[in-house]
């Protein structure tokens, strides 16, 4: 037996094999039992007769070995090439629900709070007037006091008519410095329009600390802002009346359909007017026993729903509390 | 308030345009709502078609009998001819003319036109086409002094502008030209004029008897009187700035007191003098049972709470309110009694309210006149009668109580900087107090001027004003320097939001339901002493009746596949004065006991809590298929309260999470293999699934690594009234890899168990 010549032949067959069972064939004839290669390895008496023979079986073994692996491949691929589906079917997902758009700002605005390192704080709803409006320094003839314009269960407690009552509790509760945020429902006597309803809900800001500015206030809001409504909006600041707060400031932000051009949005003004806020009185501080000198703050209050009408068009406030579905699964 | 801003300009010098003034006044004294420009445009030439014209002639058009055919001298080389359709004048008049081209107040461009086939070569023009008043009955006659051609808008206010502002509730001083005139003179630089209203002494010695009872509601009364009073229609200009203001012109005697009150924020009122029962003024409440009818026609019954003017015998006027009509200046009328007076805010505020009137006067004195402006209104409405109603002012009364000193307040400049985050230079700080009024002493003693008394008595009510004046758009944007940190969730937030997600994931989505509700089940659920409507009327205790609206709305639109949760806090009785406000969250979805049990296990898994149910009834639940846990109750709603098969939930959260497992401990189910095994027995068929499952737990201890139900299975060859029920479970051991022959002890242990507490037969 010539090796080299078995070699050789060997070789061919097995790269010249274009299936599997032509293969399986090859390897039989070279490599089987009643091979000439086996035959011959059962009758070698000398060493090196016996290293070169092994040598050839190994180096067979492996050029089948290779070859069966791209034979495979083939036969898979064409399998697969055979598979051709509509890749644009439906999957077989299991549809998510849908947090409220409420809930979802809600989220964005307690994590704005949380980066800048504010807890956030559940208030209560039903609320006392002592927290509800004397601790907020809301004069004795202030319209809100006025049954008709809250919702009293008594005399003495309310629907809370604003987040801000949850202020007054955690000063007395937690000593400065504090930085907070409080989100949920308040309560005013309005009939129900396309831009009210007695049950709406508000974020309420609350920062004092030593040396809080009204600058600290404008930085704050803008940042809020940016977050809500796009980098590229800008913030002026007005003056305004609030009991809790002084000075107030009313802030207005770019509007972000026009880019302050003038829309129907902004009434063509370029500036929407959506929260309040101001330096915290000292009438406030006096309330819970801090001294005012040494202690100042900032306060804002911001209505969700507005955030979400303004944001996502919506067309009337009574919509985010029908509950339809086809409005829910948009966002 | 609306300002004419041709009337602003007379009370302060500024160099700014309007635009600017706005946009100023926005920042720093109330939002401007609008710049509106009213009457006619000043644009291309337009002013110059309006003209003085004198009719030459007027007489019956030939071809209608309701048009005048006029030739008016506009001071042009000849006449023009003018159809009109007024009949208040004749030949000889002295009227307003438009001439062709001209653009009208309305918008409208004015043509030249046949008019039943005589041509109209212009426009004799009314009160209203000119926007100077209401009077639309027939054209304005101009005084016959005016020459014929005299550029119309030399001689009257032909057109303005005017801002709309917003005036908070804290700033009734700003409810007045001259109180913005103040604010724009402050903020400008600018020079503000003399109040108006010139000092002049009465020509006579008549003092009207006014009795103040109550200096409480009244702390200041001065009555004018007046006598050989020719009430007529005001002057064009008077009407056009009132008109302007947003008030509609009456009569002479009327403006002037409407006109004093927009000049100088001080509302006037003025009586029929001959018309007072005894010819005196008594200020005081309403008497019980009292009645008066007001200008507007009501009859008004009192309350003893309500300030009233009353002549000798009667109540005649809502004090600050509305006037009466029995002693409402008329025609007719020669002597007046002119009210310039000062109410206590909180009376006027309780009456208007009670009452559901509001008026310009009420709108300002519920919200605090200046007790010192009385005098000063007086003082122009009388200048004014003099001149406009041909009045005598025969005498005066001035009856007041204790006016308040005004306030002084010790002032910091540098504390003003370090509220404000800025530095203001002192000497701008002190010019910014006095522009506003404010006398500052030596050692920043700063003395409030009596129109900021109410609102000013405070170093941050001053610093306010500086920051204002100073400019809010000048304050830097920054971030408060830290010295504390605490950006976290509360543990209950983080749980809330999981709660949320966890449904939402499972294919629920979140809704709002109000929390007052028409009914509650529970007997003592808070109720609304006046409710909003009968659909608000108690704070619920439950989300349940919210859901099942929700879902009945989305089935009733069309909705499929409904799946509806909220998380919301329930109001519960407690005893105290404030009721126990529990968080809660509820589900309903379509698809029965399944889907909501399913919710329940997806969200009790999220919290690493094992669900507990036992069978319970509840009336809005179907009777076989509700189970309560301790934390609430999950089941399928009662037919009778929705459609179909709804699966429902509602667990109270702070129950839940108080054993939610948050920290969780490696457990090695890693390092020897699980021996699994499939059992079925079969049992009676009260024996409910679960019991199986815990009596499996107990009777194997912690090697039981896992038990669950994957099959109920009743019919042949099972005998009635029984069911086989196949149970998964899993036996692992920590330590060591279990043998078969543990796995079999393990299941004997199960075997004996179930057959001991149910007499459950295992089938092989
Ligand atoms: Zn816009």
């Amino acid at each position: 037996m010539d090796p080299k010549a078995l070699e050789n032949e060997a070789r061919s067959a097995i790269a010249g094999a274009s299936t599997l069972s032509e293969l399986d064939e090859a390897r039989v004839r070279y490599l089987g039992r009643k091979s000439e290669l086996k035959q011959a390895l059962r009758e070698v008496r000398d060493p090196e007769t016996g290293r070169i023979l092994n040598s050839l079986r190994e180096e067979l073994e492996e050029q089948v070995a290779v070859r069966r692996g791209e034979l495979e491949r083939e036969d898979l691929d064409r399998r697969l090439t055979e598979e051709v589906l509509d890749v644009t079917l439906p999957g077989q997902a299991r549809p998510r629900g849908h947090l409220h758009l409420i809930t979802q700002i809600r989220r964005e605005v307690e994590d704005v709070f949380l980066g800048l390192g504010y807890s956030v704080v559940d208030g209560r709803e039903v609320e006392t007037t002592h927290y509800n409006f004397d601790g907020l320094n809301f004069p004795a003839d202030h319209p809100a006091r006025s049954p008709l314009q809250s919702v009293f269960l008594n005399g003495d407690v309310l629907l809370r008519t604003e987040t801000s009552p949850s202020q007054i509790r955690v000063m007395e509760q937690q000593p400065p410095p504090i930085y907070m945020v409080s989100l949920g429902r308040v309560y005013r006597r309005d009939t129900p329009d396309a831009t009210h309803t007695p049950v709406f809900h508000q974020v309420e800001g609350l920062a004092i600390d030593r040396g809080i500015t009204m600058g600290d206030l404008k930085g704050t809001l803008l940042h809020m802002m940016r977050a809500l409504f796009g980098e590229e909006r800008e913030m002026r600041f007005r003056t305004h009346d609030f009991p809790f707060t002084e000075p107030s400031l009313e802030p207005d932000v770019s509007c972000f359909l026009c880019d302050g051009v003038g829309c129907h949005v902004c009434r063509f003004s370029g500036w929407i007017e959506i929260a309040g806020s101001g330096m915290v009185d000292p009438a406030l501080f006096e309330f819970v026993g801090l001294d005012p000198e040494e202690w100042s703050g900032f306060a804002f209050g911001m209505g969700l729903e507005r955030v979400a009408m303004l944001r996502h068009g919506l067309p009337a406030l009574g919509m985010l509390w029908e509950n339809d579905l086809r409005l829910l699964s948009q966002f | 308030m609306k300002v004419p801003v041709s009337w602003l300009r007379e009370y302060v010098e500024v160099d700014a345009t309007t635009a600017e003034i706005a946009d100023r006044l926005a920042i720093a004294t109330g939002e401007v709502e609008r710049v509106s420009r009213r009457g006619v445009a000043d644009v291309d030439g337009n002013l110059g078609l309006y003209r003085v014209g004198r009719v030459l002639e007027a007489g019956k058009h030939p071809n209608a009998d309701r048009l005048q055919l006029c030739r008016v001298d506009v001071g042009e080389a000849e006449p023009r001819q003018i159809v009109c359709g007024a009949w208040n004048f004749g030949a000889g008049a002295t009227v307003a003319v438009a001439l062709p081209g001209a653009v009208l107040p309305d918008g409208r461009t004015l043509e030249r036109a046949k008019l039943r086939g005589a041509v109209s070569d212009g426009m004799i023009l009314s009160e209203k086409e000119l926007t100077i008043g209401e009077d639309h009955t027939g054209i304005l006659v101009l005084p016959e002094a005016w020459e014929p051609g005299t550029p119309l808008g030399d001689v009257l206010p032909l057109g303005d502008e005017v801002l709309e502002i917003e005036v908070t509730r804290n700033r009734p001083d700003c409810l007045s030209v001259y109180g913005i005139a103040r604010e724009v003179a402050a903020l400008f630089g600018g020079e503000l004029r003399l109040m108006p209203g010139a000092e002049r002494e009465p020509t006579g010695e008549e003092t009207p008897a006014v009795v103040v009872e109550d200096f409480e509601g009244c702390p200041r009364y001065i009555g004018c009187l007046f006598r050989d009073v020719r009430v007529g229609p005001s002057p064009a200009w008077l009407k056009s700035r009132i008109t302007a203001a947003g008030m509609r012109p009456i009569s002479n005697v009327v403006d002037v007191t409407n006109y004093a009150m927009l000049a100088l924020g001080n509302p006037l009122h003025a009586f029929d003098f001959d018309t007072l029962g005894g010819g005196r003024i008594v200020v005081r409440r309403a008497r019980p049972g009292e009645e008066f009818t007001s200008l507007d026609g009501v009859l008004r019954k009192l309350d003893p709470a309500d300030l009233v003017i009353a002549d000798a015998e009667r109540a005649i006027a809502f004090a600050g309110i509305m006037g009466g009509l029995d002693t409402e200046v008329a025609d007719g009328t020669t002597s007046v009694l002119l009210e310039a007076a000062n109410f206590e805010p909180g009376t006027i505020l309780w009456s208007s309210e009670r009452h559901s009137l509001r008026t310009e006067g009420s709108n300002r004195w519920e919200k605090g006149v200046d007790p010192y402006l009385a005098p000063h209104a007086a003082r122009l409405a009388t200048e004014l009668l003099l001149e406009l109603a041909g009045a005598r002012w025969t005498g005066d009364t001035d009856v007041r109580g204790d006016l308040p000193e005004r306030p002084v307040v010790s002032f910091r400049p540098e504390r003003a900087n370090r509220i404000v985050g800025v530095e203001i230079p002192e000497q701008e700080q002190k010019d910014a107090l006095v522009a506003l009024g404010y006398e500052v002493a030596r050692g920043w003693e700063v003395t409030v001027p009596t129109w900021r008394a109410r609102d000013t008595t405070r170093e941050i009510d001053l610093v306010e004003e500086v920051a204002r004046v100073h400019g809010l758009e000048k304050i830097p944007f920054t971030l408060p320097l830290r010295s504390a940190m605490d950006g976290r969730l509360s543990r209950d937030q983080r749980l809330r939001r999981l709660v949320e997600d966890s449904l939402v994931g499972a294919g629920f989505s979140e809704v709002y339901t109000l929390s007052l509700a028409g009914s509650d089940p529970h007997p003592g659920a808070l109720r609304l002493p006046d409710p909003l409507t009968s659909e608000h009327a108690v704070l619920r205790t439950t989300l349940l009746e919210g859901l099942v609206r929700a879902a009945r709305h989305n089935v009733n639109v069309g909705n499929e596949d409904v799946a509806l949760f909220e998380v919301a806090r329930v109001y519960l009785p407690s005893g105290d004065e404030l009721p126990d406000e529990r968080w809660h969250v509820g589900a309903v979805a379509a698809g029965g006991y399944a889907r909501a049990k399913g919710a329940l296990e997806t969200l009790y898994g999220a919290l690493r809590i094992e669900p507990r149910p036992e069978r319970t009834s509840e009336q809005f639940l179907h009777p076989g298929k509700a189970a309560r846990l301790e934390a609430g109750w999950v089941g399928e709603l009662h037919p009778t309260l929705l459609e179909g098969s709804w699966g429902a939930l509602e667990l109270d959260l702070p129950t839940l999470f108080a054993q939610a497992r948050e920290h969780v401990v490696y457990e090695d189910v890693i390092s020897y293999p699980a021996l699994r095994q499939d059992l079925a027995f079969v049992v009676d068929e009260e024996v409910l699934a679960g019991e199986l499952v815990a009596a499996a737990r107990e009777a194997v201890g912690r090697e039981l690594h896992e038990a669950r139900v994957f099959d109920v299975y009743r019919g042949d060859p099972i005998p009635a009234g029984k069911k086989s029920v196949a149970l998964h479970v899993a036996f692992l051991s920590p330590e060591r890899t279990l043998s078969d022959e543990d796995a079999r002890v393990l299941r004997e242990r199960i075997v004996t168990a179930l057959a001991e507490r149910f007499g459950a037969e295992l089938r092989s």
